[in-house]
Order: structure tokens, then C-alpha cells, then sequence
């Protein structure tokens, strides 16, 4: 049936020109024309249908999944699209299969197909859901910043995309995704695309819910009223000082839809209410408010408009007006301000006692929005396409659903000019302009049988996977003039090096290969400054160039000098890092500290990152490899201009700072740095916080330069929290811990007097108001040692604690330990000490495992592991008259 | 009764000209520029680097100041006393919770934090602190506005810390709501309740005890109270802790809400009636950190006198106090507007300058001065200015003492003496506005012999109400007209002839 419809080709005629599929990140390349062909090729998937030996199949884009559609996407859409790929989504690579089939038969067959396709999940219908225009107004921004419009098209304010033919399409989105489904594709979009070329950008979920939403924001659904709500100093009108918050539909003009957990509207929020109201008998009707302050208006003019105080209560309103049989416009915008602020919204007409308005009587629209109504599979429809599915072979590209298909010509046979490619009657419509079919002609006879250069391969990488939308790499190109006002950043100062991604020309020669593998990889950023965000395209696809990079990009070899002194080396390079020496700091950022100025790249990793001999070679010559580079050279002509510095050697200098640098956070900080940033880390000295937060109100957080650290609740004299890994965010008298592995013990006092083993261990309760005063303890502060670590001190009765806590290194794995000092003039009433609680607490060798924590104690002594929850580990303690010491080393 | 019309048709009018974005906190005196020929407003500039949100300063030996900081940190600089100047800043320690209040005492520095009293010392002179000898933490600490703000170390060395309540209204950790004494061997002594939302501890030159605190419940505007042993100043949310304190009794009765101090004091024995109480707006909005001014005349005419910051209205307050009948009261004068931030602490520097600072918050309250934190300094520029120094209660009347010496004419003419009073409502609310309005008469006026003061009789004194003076009328014996022609005296105590 398919065969003798073939000469219906004319159909293509009546396709637009953009739909046509776009490659012209691949042809508007800097590379040579068989590679482009041969990229066209994996980019068509031909091998799909034509079978080939060579590297193809590994490398050829693989088809959307098809998984889940029922749930995913509209299924009006599903068969549109199917039926005619290139007029629903123009620019789409999806051949059109259906081509050759009259207009009729091609709505059966894609009715066919959709019913297949939809009879393989058995997934809750698509449901389309009210869009946020607030969220979209910030989605729009987030679109256009964050790297979208490197691939697809900016749009003008309208919607309209302004590059369409050198853009992958996206088509409307509104009629095809829902918002959770698009959500869901966009927070793993390799789920559903795992051919890598959609990238995963990592975005935080509020920021993918507000692209979405853009994307989304010509979707209609039928609702009773539409708001949108601001929040500042309303008091002043919507003009002010506010914020728009957010919008959706509404289902009256109660507060109810605004209203938090605990049932309250957030103090100086403005709200704005608009639908149709639907009155059956026309007439004269009156509308009774009570609220701060706001305007109400039917069909476009206002009966009551009051300015909004912060400094009253609520006032009572009544207005006549007079309104239509069927739909008139309402709106109010009410301002939830002043004392006691709340909403009472009544109206009364002919047979229309007073009351508040019913959802019944409100709609968004005077006409009716259509619903998406789920599809019924009818298994006899989905039967026959799955046989299309099969035959026209669907299930070759689309191999996750599996169906039998016909074999076809195998690639080696392909003929120029022939099948898909011939220019009258092609066997599959991609709809392919001459140009873009030259190039896979060419191909076909020219590039495929030759194993690729290790450049070519670097280079057909980065072409592939659009790289150099953002990227530059000589010999490739980079980012396209039409779209470089799109790279922006928060860092003015550094000029286009704070907006535009770093170019990957040298780059094999200059990051070190676990940091090119932790940025492709595991998508690690340094440049926070950029606006535009490195997404991962997988490692599948892009994990070779990690060994390319590094065989391809070849630098000279500078000469390295022959430190005798290391120890005088890194000071040299303290020296000249902070204020007093070169003044790194000055521009670029230190351990998260802000920099005073251009807040350039943070240094302190930077030995982790760049490899030795290409620090050398820029640091000389800053300008060789950025020419816009705002970083001054040192060294101008090979000469120190801090001459003074270990004997104005420049090969020394330099290399001083690669040593200074190489101790990353350990290293001393330097002179003149920034105090500024809330996340406080700590370099080659203990650094202590405190404040509520993490632990009690009166917690004291003490990290220390093994990067672990600690928490001493100073109420209860406690040990609370152990952990590892990054120090604290801190507030105005708050911290909160960051890290990992984190060990948080039970709170209470750390000495007690049992009186039974069944008494409960005391801790602060909310109404012991004394404790643990009232148990004998005093928090008698703390002493600072050289290297700032403190010691607390406190008191137990007569008992004086000292209590020390280092961090130590056994086996690169660091640990705590503890010095508990007791001193008393009197021969001690035997308490408990409380060492640990967990969940779960045994006695292993050399000390006791309390979950993940391993605990030693010297002298070893006999201890009680006391059931309940958590289970408690009391060390019984006798203390003479006189000084008692305990060593405690905790292990995790 | 006229040109107390017209000065208020004059500050709506700049209200509403020049500041309507701000309208919220109300006119601003109009009186910066015509300040500024006297007092001098120097900004002490602060490194980028440093992150300085000032809550209290100290003078150091060696004319260095120091500086604590909400985030905890407490820097010592070298030059903030210079003319112009261009100080250093040195991190004497860090990691404590929010200063705002410290006191050097026996080459030591001890600090009022939230949660603690602590004496911090450098014990082997590198320049940082490494001991922090915690005097006492026993009062609660488990929530959120639970503000303490302690004193300079009083005569004996103790430090007194004023507890707010727990969120401004409850009392639900152990003495919110109270102010205690800490003793230089860190014990602490409970000295009254009744507090809600203090902001600045001090002492006068007779050696009391102050407290400042804003407008709230129980509280119709900002006032100064005296912190009286075994007294109660007026929040009755901190009875709770009487059966804790030994020695005092909760007291017999509860305030009755929606009534006067008037009568409550008569019901409530133990209510120490505000010494002073500052009109809302007219005189500051959220008053904080004050110290007394006892630099032998180096900061111009006004010797052992209060000096109050203001947060909102970024402005500096003045006030003296007198004892009559055994109870503290006094009078508040408008001072400096035009800070550059919301203003929550000030220091008298050694030589007699007065250092204001403090920073404005994102959220929470709003601020007139710009700037989101700055430390200022006020000098005097050595010139006089027309003002009332002083107001003094008399049995029949008041003694209102100049700076300079008084224009015969205006100054013996009763009708340029134009006073109101009015009350506050007292009770749960939030604030009051100003009530029970009354017009007494000024019935004579008599000038002293050397012009520098005038004895005002009046008939219509009214007892616990604020008497609202404008003297706009009365000129300088060169004919200059006052600089602030304002003061606000409250009549707790009507002294017996």
C-alpha cells in the first residue's frame, strides 16, 4: 500500500522552508567538508537503517525514548506531530515517514501509530496544569542566560525566535509537555534524549521551574480566576517598592488560596483577582468590602479604590454598579496590609441575596478552554500501528521499543543520489536542503572508510556537541556573533573574561586531567561569575577527550628552577599573594573570601586544576593565551618587578606561588584577605563560630585545619556534632554546618549521677528553665593555644574540666582527639560519664563502635553500653582528689 | 498655640516634599544643615574586606577604639581619633555571638553577647585575644529577638545586661524580660522585670542604672527607665521568674491593660514609672545604645547629659535626668539628625568626639539613613549653639537653662513659652498615640541675673504626663533663634516648695 503511494511527492513542496532540519553549528564549522558529511551522517542516524562496520553505530545520535509517552506528552500533539513532523515541528530531524500517503490515510495511520505508542506504558493521562506568568517572566530572563540560546533561538519579548534557521528547533511546547512533564525531562533530559546532545544543565529546581514555566506560558487551562501577587511596601501602591511574587488561578476571592501552613496570608502581600463573573438577571448590584485597601472595578471601571496605610486597620466598603446578563469582567486588587489585615467580599443583586461570589458564577474566559482529554487505546488501532511501527521503520531509530522492521541497502552500498538522497523521489523525507545532502554525499564516498586524527576526533567532538556555541578553539570557531550579547555575568570588571566561557584552545596542555575529568565528567564548575552554566552531555559522549585534549595540545616545556628551600619558597609565595606582595587577592577570589575587586577566579585550587608547566608559561605572559586578558604580567619582559623577592629570580617567583598555592586550603591566609564571605573556611588555624543554629542557641562550631570539625554546645558543656569536610555557613548569630559525615550525639549534660540505671539521662528540656545550672554545672569559657585551638572549660560540682580536642592524621584519615583533664580538691561521689549515644553501640576491638563512629579511650576502661534510645555508652568515673586525665580519640 | 501650628504645617510639608518614599518615618527636624555648624559629621572609612556591622565600641589605652560586631568579630583601631581620619583595623578575636556592649576593665575586655558576659584577654601579647573566661550564661537563650544589651562596668564592676523577652512579646526562657547585674566573679544577680525590648544600658552621673527601650506593649513610646532593684518596669510577661530570684516577691498585682501609668503606680507598687519618655517620631523611633557625656567639656555645653543613638531615624537624642521624691525623671532634647545608617551604639572618645555606628538590615525594620552599616563621628566644632540645655522641675513650674545668654524681651514674654502635655495610653497593646491632651498656663516668667536661665510658673502641671515645650519665640541676646526649640519633660514627681 505504502509502494504505489511514492509518487505523491508533491507534498514536500508545500512544507516551508524552515522546516527543514538545521545543522548549521555543523556547516558553519571551521572543518574540512567530509568531516562535516560524516557528522550529518550520526546526526541523521542513517546507520540506523543502513548497517555499517565502522565507528558510526557507536557515535550516531541516538532517538528520543519513547517510554512513558502517555504520561509525557499531549497526545493530540503525538499524532499531529507523526502525521507531519516538519509542518508541527519545523526544523525537526524526524523524517517524515508519512509523506507519500494521502491526507486521509495519513491521519489513520498516525491515529494508529499514536494508539500504539500509547498502548505501551500504562501511565496516569497527561494533564496540562495553570502556568505561573511571574515564574515565566523569570524563566524568559533564565532562558536567555543561562545557556539555553546557545542552541536554540532567543526569542524577541513576544515569543517570536529571532535566529530560527541557526537554532535547533523546539517547536510549540505548549501544545506538547505538561508542566511536570517537561519539568521531568528537563531535570534529566538524557532519560528520554540519551544521545547527549540535549545537555543536562543542573539547574536548582527553582530555576528549571521558572524556565519551564516560560516555555510553557501559552498553555490555557479553564479555571474561575486568574491572580498575581506582590510583595514590599504595598502600602504604596502596585508602583512602589514592590516584587511580583507569583500568579495562577484562583478558585474565589477568599484569602484561601494564599494562605500559609499555619493558615496566614504573609503580611504586605498586594493581590490581584480577574475572571468573568456570570450573571443570570441583569440589573443593579452592590459590592460590599471589607479590607485595608484596594480597587475593585466591573467591566473595566472602578467603584471602590481606597489607598492602602500600614498604620490602620480595615475600613467597610459598598458600591453599586450595574451588570449585564452573562459574562462581566471583575477584578479587584486587594492589599494585605496593616493591622488585623484581612478580606471580606461580598455582593447582592436582583434574587441575588448577599454573599460571597461562588466559584460556580467565576471563570477565567467567557468562552470555554478545552481540557485535554486522555486517549482510549483501542488495542485494534494500536495493533495496526504497531505493524507500521515495524514497516515503516519507526522501530530502527526508535530501538527501546521493539518491533520488527525490513531490512534496507546497507551503507557501503549506498548510492549518491539514490534513496533518501535523491532530490525527486526520496525514500524517507528529512526534508534535507542540497547543501546539507552534498555534504553526506561527499562523505559517503570520501571520509568514512579513514580512521580519524586525534584532532579530527577532538574536533568533530566539539562539533557534534555544539561545544563551540560557547566555547572558541582555534580551528573551529566559537561563539556565533548573533548570540554573543547572550554571555553575560556578574562580574563586570573582568571585562569578557566574566562573561564568556574560557577557550579551549591549550586547554589539553593546561587543566590537569582529573579536573578536565571532574568539569566534562561531573560538570564541576570554577567560574561562578558566568551566567552561562557548563551542563554535562554525558560521559559516553564526551569522556574520550579527556585523553585527546591531553594528546593534541602540545605546549613547550618552560624551564623549571631547583627549589632548595620549600619552606622558603611558599613563603615567598604568601609574600606575594597577599596585600603587601603582588596583591593576588586584590582581583581574585581565596578560599570563597571575595576578592576587593574584580572577584576574578578563586586561586586556591588552582594548582589542582592547571598543570605546573602551563602556570609557568601564563604567568609570564598572561596575554599570550587570553589577548583581552585584564591580568597584568609580573614579569613583564622576564623581569620581577618585586626584584627583593628571593633574589629576583622570576623562575623562583613564579614557581614560589605554585608552591604557596599547592597546599590549597592549608595554606597560611594571606595578608589582606576579605572577611566578607558567610561561608566561613578554614586554611592552616582553627577558626571557631557561634550561635544558634546547628546545635543549641549557645553552640560553638570549631573547625580545624585537617578540615574536620566540631561542635561544643556550650549550654549543656556537650560535644554535639562531628564531621568532615567543609566548615560552616554562618549569619548574624547563627551557623549552620556544611561538610559531610556528619555524627551528631544525643543532647544533655555530659556528667550525671545516676541514681538507678533506669533514670533517664538529663538534658535541657523546655521548661527546666535552670538547667543545668541546677546539676551543678558552670561554662567557664575557653583558652586558645598557638595554633587557636581552644579549650573549654567548665565545672561539674567541685569537678574542674578541661577539655582539648585536636585534630590528628593516621593513614590520610583525619581524626579527633580528646584530652579531658578533671580536677577537684576532694575525693568524688563515683558519677557516670556519658561518653557516646547512637543508634547502635558495640564493643570491638581496641574501643566501642557507636554507628559509624569509632571510639577509643585510654586508659581503656570498663564502660556500660546502657539499652534504649539511642543507646548510651557510660564510662563510670571515681576521681581522687587531684588531677585525672582521659584520652578519647574519635574515629568516623 | 499658633506656632506650635506652624512647625507642624512645616515638618508635614517637608514630609511630604522632599521624602514620601520615607513617609513611614515621619518628618525629618530639617535642622541637619544648621547642626552641622556645631557638630561635625566625620565618617570613619571601613576597609572593603571587613565585614562591620557595628554594635558597640570601647576606648582602648593608646587611643585605640574597638569595635564588636554583629557577626562576632571584634576589631581594635588605631586612628579613628585623628582629625581626618584613616584608621587600621587589627581582628582582635572573632567567633563570639552578637556585641553589643563591651567594657575594658583590668587590661580586659568584657563583652555582653547573646548568650553570654565574657572577659576576653590577650594573655600572651600577640596583639588576639586567646582566652574567653565566660563570667555567666545562666539566663535563657532559646529564642529568636531574645536580645542582651549590657552596660560599661559600673562602680563596683559589675556589668548589668537587659533581657528582651523571647520574639518582643513572651517571656518563655528563664528571665526574658528582666535586667540582672553580673559580678566581676560572674555571678549573676537579678535586678527587675518588666522589660520587652531594650536596646542600650547606662549609667548616669550619679551612678544609676538606665535602660532604653522602644515603643511596644506596655509601652506607649521609646523610654528611658530606671533599673531599680526589686522593681518592675511595666511588661508584666517576666513575673514568672519571681519564684527563681531570691529575695523578691512577685509583686501583689498585675497592671490593668488600657490604663495610665498615673494609676497603675498607685496600684502597682513595685512599677517604676519611665524616667523618660520620648514622643514617638518627634523624637526617635527605635532608640538604642547611650552613654553619658563626661568629657570635661570637649563636646561643647552639654556635661553629664545622656546621648542617645537612634535606629530608624538615624539620629543622635539628648537627656538629662534629676531625682525628686526619690524617683528618677527628666527631659529629651532633639540633638544631630542626617546619619548616614540606623544608628545602634555611640562612644565618647577620649577626646571628647562621639563615635556613632551602627548598619541597616534587608528585612525587619526599616532605616532613614542609606547606608547598610558606617561608624560616624560627631565633633564638636568649638562654636556654641543657642540651645535648651536643660529643664529642670521647680514646685510651681520649671527652670529652663541656656546655653547662652537669653534675649530680654523674648525670653521674659510668657506667651513665647507655649507647652502642652499629653500621656501615654498604658497596656497591652502596641504603642500608644499621645492622650489626655492639657494646656497649662504659663503664668510668669522670670529671667536669672546672667540671662543663662529663665523660672517658668505654671499653672496646670500635670503629673506622669510629658510636658511638650516650644520655645520657637524666645532669641539668643545676639538674636539668634534656638537651634532645636523642642524639649519634652516628664513630670513623674511634682517636687514639694
Amino acid at each position: 500500500m505504502f509502494q504505489h503511494l511514492l509518487f505523491l511527492t508533491f507534498l514536500t513542496l508545500l512544507i516551508p522552508s524552515s522546516a527543514e532540519p538545521s545543522f548549521s553549528w555543523v556547516t558553519s564549522s571551521d572543518l574540512e567538508d567530509p568531516l562535516k558529511g560524516r557528522i550529518l551522517i550520526e546526526e541523521l542516524n542513517c546507520v540506523a537503517c543502513h548497517q555499517a562496520e565502522e565507528s558510526f553505530p557507536h557515535s550516531s545520535r541516538t532517538s528520543p525514548r519513547l517510554q512513558n509517552l502517555t504520561k509525557r506528552i499531549n497526545p493530540d500533539y503525538l499524532q499531529k506531530f507523526i502525521a507531519s513532523p516538519h509542518e508541527v515541528k519545523p526544523g525537526t530531524m524526524m523524517p517524515d515517514l508519512l509523506a507519500p500517503l494521502d491526507p486521509q490515510q495519513k491521519q489513520q495511520v498516525a491515529k494508529e501509530l499514536t494508539h500504539f505508542l500509547l498502548s505501551l506504558d500504562q501511565e496516569t493521562p497527561f494533564r496540562q496544569e495553570a502556568i505561573d506568568p511571574v515564574a515565566a517572566t523569570e524563566g524568559n530572563q533564565l532562558f536567555h542566560t543561562v545557556g539555553c540560546v546557545a542552541c536554540h533561538s532567543p526569542r524577541s519579548s513576544n515569543g517570536l525566535e529571532l535566529i530560527p534557521h541557526d537554532s535547533v528547533a523546539l517547536g510549540e511546547l505548549s501544545t506538547k509537555y505538561s508542566y511536570q512533564s517537561l519539568r521531568q525531562f528537563l531535570q534529566k533530559p538524557h532519560l528520554i534524549r540519551p544521545s547527549g546532545r540535549m545537555p543536562d544543565l543542573r539547574l536548582p529546581n527553582q530555576d528549571l521551574d521558572r524556565i519551564v514555566h516560560y516555555l510553557l506560558q501559552k498553555t490555557e487551562v479553564p479555571g474561575h480566576l486568574r491572580y498575581k501577587t506582590w510583595r514590599g511596601k504595598v502600602w504604596e501602591g502596585l508602583k512602589g517598592d514592590v516584587t511580583p511574587e507569583k500568579g495562577g488561578l484562583a478558585k474565589d476571592f477568599s484569602l484561601a488560596e494564599f494562605r500559609d501552613r499555619n493558615g496566614k496570608v504573609a503580611q504586605h502581600t498586594a493581590i490581584q483577582l480577574e475572571g468573568y463573573i456570570k450573571v443570570e438577571q441583569p440589573g443593579e448590584y452592590r459590592a460590599y468590602l471589607e479590607m485595608n485597601g484596594g480597587t475593585l472595578s466591573f467591566n473595566g471601571s472602578k467603584i471602590i479604590d481606597e489607598r492602602p496605610s500600614d498604620r490602620r486597620g480595615m475600613k467597610k466598603f459598598s458600591a453599586k454598579t450595574t451588570l449585564q446578563k452573562g459574562w462581566n469582567s471583575i477584578e479587584l486588587l486587594y492589599f494585605h496590609t496593616g493591622r488585623n489585615a484581612d478580606l471580606k467580599f461580598e455582593i447582592e443583586g436582583p434574587n441575588f441575596k448577599r454573599q460571597p461570589i461562588p466559584s460556580s458564577l467565576l471563570s477565567i474566559s467567557k468562552t470555554p478552554i478545552p481540557v485535554v482529554s486522555p486517549l482510549q487505546v483501542d488495542p485494534d488501532l494500536a495493533q495496526k500501528g504497531k505493524a507500521h511501527f515495524g514497516n515503516l521503520g519507526c522501530a530502527k531509530c526508535h530501538d527501546d521499543v521493539k518491533v520488527d522492521s525490513p531490512e534496507y541497502t546497507a551503507f557501503a552500498a549506498l548510492q549518491q543520489e539514490q534513496g533518501c538522497l535523491s532530490q525527486t523521489t526520496p525514500k524517507v523525507h528529512y526534508h534535507l536542503n542540497p547543501k546539507d545532502r552534498a555534504l553526506i554525499t561527499k562523505a559517503l564516498h570520501q571520509g568514512h572508510q579513514r580512521e580519524l586524527t586525534d584532532l579530527e576526533k577532538v574536533h568533530k567532538t566539539l562539533t557534534t556537541f555544539n561545544c563551540i556555541a560557547c566555547h572558541e578553539r582555534k580551528g573551529l570557531g566559537g561563539i556565533s556573533t548573533g548570540r554573543n550579547s547572550f554571555f553575560t555575568g556578574s562580574a563586570e570588571e573582568l571585562g569578557d573574561q566574566g562573561r564568556i566561557p574560557p577557550p579551549l584552545t591549550h586547554v589539553g596542555a593546561k587543566l590537569t586531567e582529573s579536573w578536565m575529568r571532574e568539569v566534562l565528567i561531573h560538570g564541576n564548575r570554577q567560574r561562578e561569575y558566568l551566567n552561562t552554566r557548563m551542563p554535562l552531555f554525558g560521559e559516553t559522549h564526551v569522556g574520550h577527550l579527556v585523553d585527546l585534549f591531553a594528546k593534541v595540545d602540545q605546549l613547550e616545556q618552560a624551564t623549571l628552577p631547583k627549589v632548595q628551600n620549600i619552606q622558603e619558597s611558599k613563603k615567598a609565595g604568601y609574600e606575594m599573594i597577599g596585600a603587601d606582595g603582588l596583591s593576588c587577592i586584590a582581583c581574585h577570589d581565596y578560599n570563597g573570601q571575595k576578592s576587593g575587586g574584580a572577584g576574578a577566579l578563586d586561586i586556591v585550587h588552582v594548582t589542582e586544576r592547571i598543570q605546573k608547566n602551563w602556570f609557568h608559561l601564563y604567568m609570564r605572559q598572561p596575554s599570550r593565551f587570553h589577548p583581552t586578558v585584564i591580568m597584568p604580567t609580573y614579569w613583564p619582559g622576564g623581569q620581577p618587578i618585586r626584584p627583593e623577592i628571593l633574589e629576583g629570580d622570576t623562575e623562583k617567583q613564579i614557581e614560589a606561588l605554585w608552591n604557596y598555592l599547592s597546599d590549597g586550603q592549608r595554606a597560611k591566609t594571606p595578608k589582606g584577605l576579605s572577611r566578607q564571605s558567610n561561608e566561613i573556611r578554614v586554611a592552616d588555624e582553627t577558626i571557631m563560630v557561634r550561635g544558634r543554629g546547628t546545635a543549641s542557641y549557645r553552640g560553638i562550631g570549631v573547625g580545624y585545619p585537617e578540615r574536620i570539625s566540631l561542635v561544643f554546645d556550650s549550654r549543656e558543656m556537650n560535644l554535639t556534632h562531628l564531621w568532615k569536610g567543609e566548615f560552616v555557613n554562618i549569619g548574624h548569630g547563627r551557623f549552620n554546618i556544611r561538610g559531610e559525615n556528619r555524627f551528631a550525639f544525643a543532647p544533655g549534660i555530659p556528667f550525671h549521677r545516676l541514681d538507678s540505671l533506669d533514670e533517664s539521662w538529663p538534658y535541657k528540656g523546655k521548661a527546666n528553665y535552670t538547667f543545668p545550672q541546677d546539676h551543678g554545672y558552670q561554662y567557664r569559657g575557653y583558652h586558645l593555644d598557638a595554633q587557636k585551638r581552644p579549650t573549654f572549660r567548665y565545672q561539674y560540682g567541685t569537678v574542674f574540666v578541661s577539655d582539648f580536642f585536636e585534630d590528628q592524621v593516621e593513614k590520610d584519615a583525619a581524626y579527633f582527639q580528646r584530652t579531658m583533664t578533671f580536677e577537684t580538691s576532694q575525693n568524688e561521689e563515683p558519677f557516670f560519664f556519658r561518653v557516646a549515644s547512637g543508634k547502635k553501640i558495640s564493643e570491638v576491638e581496641k574501643g566501642w563502635q557507636i554507628d559509624q563512629l569509632h571510639l577509643r579511650i585510654s586508659p581503656q576502661p570498663d564502660l556500660i553500653i546502657r539499652d534504649g534510645e539511642p543507646q548510651e555508652l557510660l564510662l563510670p568515673l571515681t576521681l581522687k582528689a587531684g588531677k585525672t586525665t582521659l584520652n578519647l580519640e574519635y574515629r568516623w | 498655640m499658633v506656632k506650635t501650628l506652624s512647625t507642624r504645617v512645616f515638618r508635614g510639608l517637608l514630609g511630604t516634599s522632599c521624602l514620601f518614599a520615607q513617609e513611614d518615618l515621619g518628618a525629618m527636624w530639617g535642622t541637619a544643615l544648621a547642626e552641622a555648624e556645631y557638630y561635625r559629621l566625620v565618617d570613619i572609612p571601613i576597609p572593603p574586606e571587613i565585614p562591620m556591622h557595628p554594635g558597640s565600641f570601647e576606648n582602648l589605652p593608646e587611643n585605640q577604639l574597638a569595635v564588636g560586631t554583629r557577626r562576632g568579630d571584634i576589631y581594635f583601631l588605631s586612628g579613628a581619633f585623628d582629625e581626618n581620619p584613616q584608621p587600621t583595623f587589627e581582628l582582635f578575636a572573632s567567633g563570639q555571638d552578637e556585641i553589643f556592649a563591651m567594657s575594658w576593665r583590668n587590661q580586659a575586655l568584657t563583652v555582653t553577647q547573646f548568650g553570654e558576659v565574657t572577659r576576653i584577654r590577650d594573655t600572651n601579647g600577640d596583639g588576639q585575644a586567646d582566652d574567653f573566661e565566660a563570667l555567666t550564661n545562666h539566663w535563657g537563650y532559646a529564642e529568636g529577638h531574645e536580645f542582651a544589651f549590657g552596660s560599661k562596668h559600673d562602680a563596683q564592676g559589675n556589668i548589668w545586661v537587659a533581657l528582651g523577652l523571647s520574639g518582643s512579646y513572651h517571656s518563655h526562657n528563664f528571665l526574658r524580660g528582666w535586667a540582672v547585674k553580673v559580678t566581676p566573679d560572674g555571678t549573676m544577680i537579678p535586678v527587675c522585670s518588666g522589660l520587652r525590648s531594650p536596646a542600650g544600658v547606662a549609667a548616669n552621673a550619679e551612678g544609676a542604672m538606665f535602660v532604653i527601650e522602644s515603643q511596644g506593649p506596655w509601652n506607649g513610646s521609646c523610654s528611658l527607665k530606671h533599673l531599680k532593684q526589686g522593681g518592675f518596669l511595666g511588661h508584666p510577661a517576666s513575673y514568672n521568674w519571681y519564684p527563681y530570684v531570691e529575695g523578691q516577691q512577685v509583686p501583689a498585682e498585675t497592671p490593668q491593660s488600657n490604663s495610665r501609668i498615673l494609676v497603675e503606680k498607685k496600684r502597682v507598687k513595685e512599677l517604676v514609672p519611665p524616667v523618660i519618655r520620648f514622643p514617638y517620631i518627634k523624637m526617635g523611633r527605635s532608640i538604642s545604645g547611650f552613654q553619658l557625656n563626661e568629657s570635661n567639656g570637649k563636646f561643647g555645653p552639654f556635661e553629664n547629659q545622656f546621648f542617645f543613638g537612634d535606629y530608624t531615624l538615624s539620629l543622635i537624642l539628648r537627656a538629662t535626668t534629676e531625682k525628686i521624691n526619690g524617683v528618677w525623671q527628666g527631659a529629651c532634647y532633639p540633638f544631630r539628625e542626617g546619619l548616614a545608617t540606623g544608628i545602634m551604639n555611640l562612644q565618647f572618645t577620649p577626646k571628647g568626639q562621639l563615635i556613632a555606628g551602627g548598619f541597616t538590615t534587608n528585612r525587619q525594620w526599616p532605616v532613614r539613613g542609606e547606608k547598610p552599616f558606617a561608624i560616624q563621628r560627631l565633633d564638636w566644632t568649638g562654636k556654641t549653639p543657642f540651645e535648651i540645655k536643660e529643664i529642670r522641675i521647680q514646685s510651681n513650674g520649671f527652670k529652663i537653662i541656656f546655653t547662652k545668654p537669653v534675649d530680654t524681651e523674648t525670653a521674659s514674654r510668657a506667651g513665647n513659652y507655649v507647652i502642652e502635655t499629653y500621656t501615654h495610653n498604658f497596656g497591652a497593646g502596641y504603642g500608644s498615640p499621645e492622650v489626655d491632651h492639657t494646656n497649662p498656663t504659663v503664668k510668669a516668667v522670670s529671667l536669672s541675673k546672667d540671662h543663662l536661665s529663665v523660672h517658668l510658673v505654671i499653672e496646670g502641671m500635670q503629673e506622669s504626663h510629658i510636658h511638650d515645650f516650644d520655645l520657637s519665640g524666645v532669641r539668643s541676646a545676639q538674636g539668634e533663634p534656638l537651634l532645636h526649640h523642642d524639649a519634652y519633660y516628664t513630670v513623674n514627681e511634682i517636687p514639694s516648695p
